[in-house]
């Protein structure tokens, strides 16, 4: 089921009133709670319904049985098995194709032919988030910091649906605790949770889209059909269209679950305002970015040990994180550029006589306009359907500029301004607007939500494009 | 990204960016402990809070108005779907919404942006393919189409002397259209052609995702077929059709003409027609038809549908010899064992993904696998190479 639909629509409004009444009474509460996931799960493909099921009853015997065992090597292995069946059922469904073409590419090249073959694997929709929020479940009941839930709980944790298929990637110790009690159904953030839907529509429908048809997938599908102008600025445009579209849903997941009385922690926090990759690593997808920190880079061994240690870990953990992207090179290269300037980064502050002195307007544009362009560079990689069209983009970035370029039009310049442009805007803004928003009265809300909508109906596409991330 | 331990970078979480009501909860086991608690009624940045029965009635109200103020794009959503009775249902609800928010006038801020942007047209329901008259075929006598890769008992049926030459200076031009199956190998067409000094991709690639020949509703590619002629004046068109197509339904029908279910005398009847407009449109404004058939999918029963789709087309193809030329994908993406495949070696052996994982569209791999038999088209049916030959003789 895709957020931005009357599907979706319909679902949530019979959801909505049903948790409410159910919400002081969690014996029926929560059991409804995961049927409606299941339900909004299932929509897609009912059969990966039993994955779920699956993936939360593993975890969850699991992680009891670590919590309970005393033995610090029994507990070891339990661990490692969680891991193996969560990381094997990842590996299998995200990865295994991707083994067997790389292996085979890998054994032509000395002339052998592997006894491997594909096996057309249907990649279930949000596995990878389902599968990080399970890997913290048993991690954090290993390293003690969170006691295991009850299977129900646990269950909801997994499967809430606001979260369930792109994110954010929620930590037990920040959704369990408010299972624990009712929500509180006087005190609902309304104005908060309908502008995040509101504009997270916006960004996803009309600015995303936009880009997407207007440019984006036209030059990245024949670069060399395209001019220098053209290329730059469709890849601007990604930046902008994925920062736009996952964004977008990330933001109507966290209003949908504030409307149902949870809060989500925040994943995007005006990324391309970041004078550093270091500081667009705390503001893009900040969810995944701490998960990593916390369950690969930490265990790695961080910046305990000596700078090239370190380094290597910056680069290993973006590499992972490249990867968890996608079954491709390509995106490897993607987390490799970030590691990469992670390092460099960090060897640059470092370095012996470095003075870190105050940021004056130019140093701070000029870091911003880097960072933004590392960014873009590695966007290339992300978006390219292979290192073939990456190096076409690249190279015709230098080779066309007396060409004709029809696709840059004005609409498409301002669709990036107004992207790029919105993550400037001072935060007091969208708090004026909310709290403007807050005190009007009940018809006055409706009124401007349904604008809103008309809006955002009237200007996207006929259709519903999915989300990028949905393929994550 | 990652933050040392010693040294967090990353906020703390949950970042709700303010302290809101939400974090001085405490504890509450059970519901009777929430009606005790001191009612906040604002953040701490001022925003109110409301109930959730507030949140409901909202929502609601917001999604009713909505309805109304939208209602002309949400009856032709309804309209655009396909058969079944979820469409029956959606379209008995909103065409009387469509008739109350223009009654009320309430149509005209929706049809205000729509024009802003451009788009005035978007929300019209256009059916009206029988504006179009229905060309008659050049000749009807040809035995057979060309069909590629299929082996011909007498390939390249035109003479090379008859075949209209292109040179880098006066261009072959191609556009490529069709439904989304046309998108990815639609690109490796237009790339491949970019290789050539003598081809010039014109249009782009025109890939509208759930569109089809059975649904001038959706889209009218009749319409725009007319539109590109006189726009682009392309020398070859590209299409890809039909998967869409294959249902007991159709728009735009002629006044007593029914069909009956899908793939029976009736509906191939009316789908050729609808073929032959194409067909005549395109050759008329001197353009030649290389059409990419529907591919063998992961799905036996859509396959059994495609099959019936492409054997129609592959009909009519044959009443418009040298004009068009069909691309048979169907046998070019079978796997060793004459099934669907989802990944094939490539000329160098090594196995590549040919085919997306929703089993029905095409990977980059397989683009490219069309893009070269599409190429090979259009050298059958155009001179593409004989400036070669007289660049070569006129050099110094």
């Amino acid at each position: 089921m895709l957020f931005p639909t009357a599907t979706f629509a319909f679902f949530f409004l019979l959801v909505l009133p049903l948790s409410w009444f159910l919400m002081s009474r969690p014996s029926r509460w929560r059991p409804f709670m995961i049927g409606a996931s299941y339900v909004f799960y299932g929509w897609w493909d009912w059969r990966f319904v039993f994955l779920l099921v699956g993936c939360t009853l593993w975890n969850q015997v699991l992680a009891v049985r670590i919590w309970q065992t005393p033995v610090t090597s029994r507990r070891k292995a339990l661990l490692v098995l969680a891991l193996a069946g969560n990381l094997g059922v990842l590996g299998y469904f995200k990865y295994y194709d991707f083994f067997v073409t790389s292996s085979d590419s890998l054994a032509s090249l000395v002339g052998a032919d592997l006894p491997l073959e594909v096996k057309s694997i249907v990649l279930p929709v949000g596995i990878s988030f389902f599968t990080f929020m399970a890997i913290s479940y048993v991690v954090d009941a290993y390293r003690g910091t969170f006691q295991p839930t009850s299977l129900e709980k646990f269950a909801v944790y997994l499967a809430f649906f606001p979260h369930l298929v792109a994110g954010p990637i929620v930590r037990p110790s920040e959704l369990v605790p408010q299972l624990d009690r009712p929500r509180d159904p006087r005190r609902v953030d309304t104005s908060r949770a309908f502008y995040l839907i509101a504009t997270g529509l916006f960004k996803k429908v009309v600015i995303a889209n936009y880009l997407a048809a207007g440019i984006v997938d036209d030059v990245f599908g024949a670069p060399g059909e395209h001019s220098s102008l053209e290329i730059l600025i469709a890849v601007y445009a990604y930046a902008v269209q994925i920062y736009a579209d996952f964004s977008g849903y990330t933001d109507i997941a966290i209003g949908i679950a504030l409307l149902l009385g949870f809060a989500f922690p925040q994943n995007f926090d005006s990324p391309y305002a970041a004078g550093s990759l270091q500081d667009f690593w705390r503001r893009w997808h900040m969810t995944l970015s701490r998960w990593l920190r916390d369950y690969l880079y930490v265990p790695l061994g961080g910046n305990r040990g000596r700078r090239l240690f370190t380094y290597r870990n910056l680069l290993l953990t973006m590499l992972i994180g490249g990867l968890w992207h996608g079954a491709a090179w390509t995106f490897v290269v993607w987390g490799g550029i970030h590691g990469v300037g992670l390092a460099a980064e960090r060897w640059w502050r470092e370095r012996p006589g470095f003075v870190r002195r105050p940021p004056t307007t130019w140093t701070t544009w000029r870091n911003r306009l880097l960072t933004f362009h590392v960014v873009c560079l590695a966007w290339i990689f992300f978006r390219a359907d292979s290192f073939d069209t990456a190096w076409q983009l690249l190279g015709g970035l230098f080779t066309g500029w007396s060409e004709p370029s029809p696709l840059v039009t004005s609409g498409i310049l301002l669709a990036i301004a107004v992207g790029i442009g919105s993550q400037y805007l001072p935060s007091r803004v969208p708090r004026l607007v909310m709290a403007r928003f807050s005190r009007l009265p009940v018809l006055g809300q409706a009124t401007v939500l349904a604008f809103a909508l008309t809006l955002v109906n009237a200007m996207g596409p006929e259709g519903v494009a999915p989300f990028i991330y949905f393929q994550f | 990204m990652p933050n040392p331990p010693d040294q967090p970078l990353l906020p703390p979480l949950p970042v709700d960016e303010e302290p809101t009501v939400e974090a001085a909860d405490e504890p509450e086991p059970h519901a009777t402990t929430v009606a005790a608690e001191p009612r906040r009624r604002r953040t701490l940045d001022g925003r109110k809070l409301w109930s959730a029965g507030h949140a409901l009635v909202v929502a609601a109200l917001a999604l009713a108005f909505g309805l109304l103020l939208n209602a002309p794009g949400i009856h032709k959503t309804a309209y655009n779907q396909p058969d079944g009775w979820k469409r029956d249902v959606a379209t008995t609800f909103t065409s009387p919404l469509a008739d109350v928010s223009r009654a009320l006038l309430l149509d005209r801020p929706r049809a205000l942006v729509k024009a802003a942007i451009g788009r005035p047209d978007d929300d019209e329901i256009d059916v009206s393919i029988d504006a179009i008259p229905i060309p008659a075929p050049p000749s009807a006598t040809s035995p057979k189409p060309r069909v590629t890769p299929k082996p011909q008992p007498k390939p390249l049926p035109p003479s090379p002397a008859r075949k209209l030459a292109f040179t880098p200076r006066k261009q072959l031009r191609l556009w490529v259209a069709g439904d989304s199956l046309v998108i990815t190998p639609g690109y490796e067409i237009v790339q491949a052609a970019g290789a050539s000094p003598v081809i010039i991709g014109v249009g782009g690639v025109e890939g509208r995702v759930a569109t089809g020949l059975t649904r001038p509703d959706v889209f009218n590619w009749f319409d725009e077929f007319r539109a590109k002629m006189k726009e682009l004046k392309p020398n070859a068109v590209v299409l890809g059709f039909g998967g869409n197509d294959d249902k007991a339904y159709m728009t735009g029908l002629p006044e007593g003409v029914s069909i009956g279910e899908f793939g029976d005398a009736a509906w191939r009847r009316e789908y050729r027609r609808r073929l032959a407009i194409v067909f005549g449109t395109i050759t008329k404004g001197g353009g030649h038809v290389v059409w990419i058939g529907l591919p063998i999918t992961r799905s036996p029963a859509q396959t059994q549908r495609f099959d019936i789709v492409n054997a129609t087309v592959v009909a009519e193809a044959r009443r418009w010899p040298k004009r068009v030329t069909y691309v048979d994908t169907y046998t070019m993406f079978a796997g060793a064992a004459g099934g669907f495949a989802e990944y094939l070696p490539n000329a160098q052996g090594r196995t590549e993904r040919v085919r997306a994982s929703d089993g029905v569209h095409f990977e980059t791999a397989g683009g490219k696998i069309i893009a070269r038999e599409v190429l090979k088209a259009l050298n059958r049916a155009y001179d593409l190479t004989s400036w070669r030959k007289t660049k070569l003789t006129t050099d110094p």
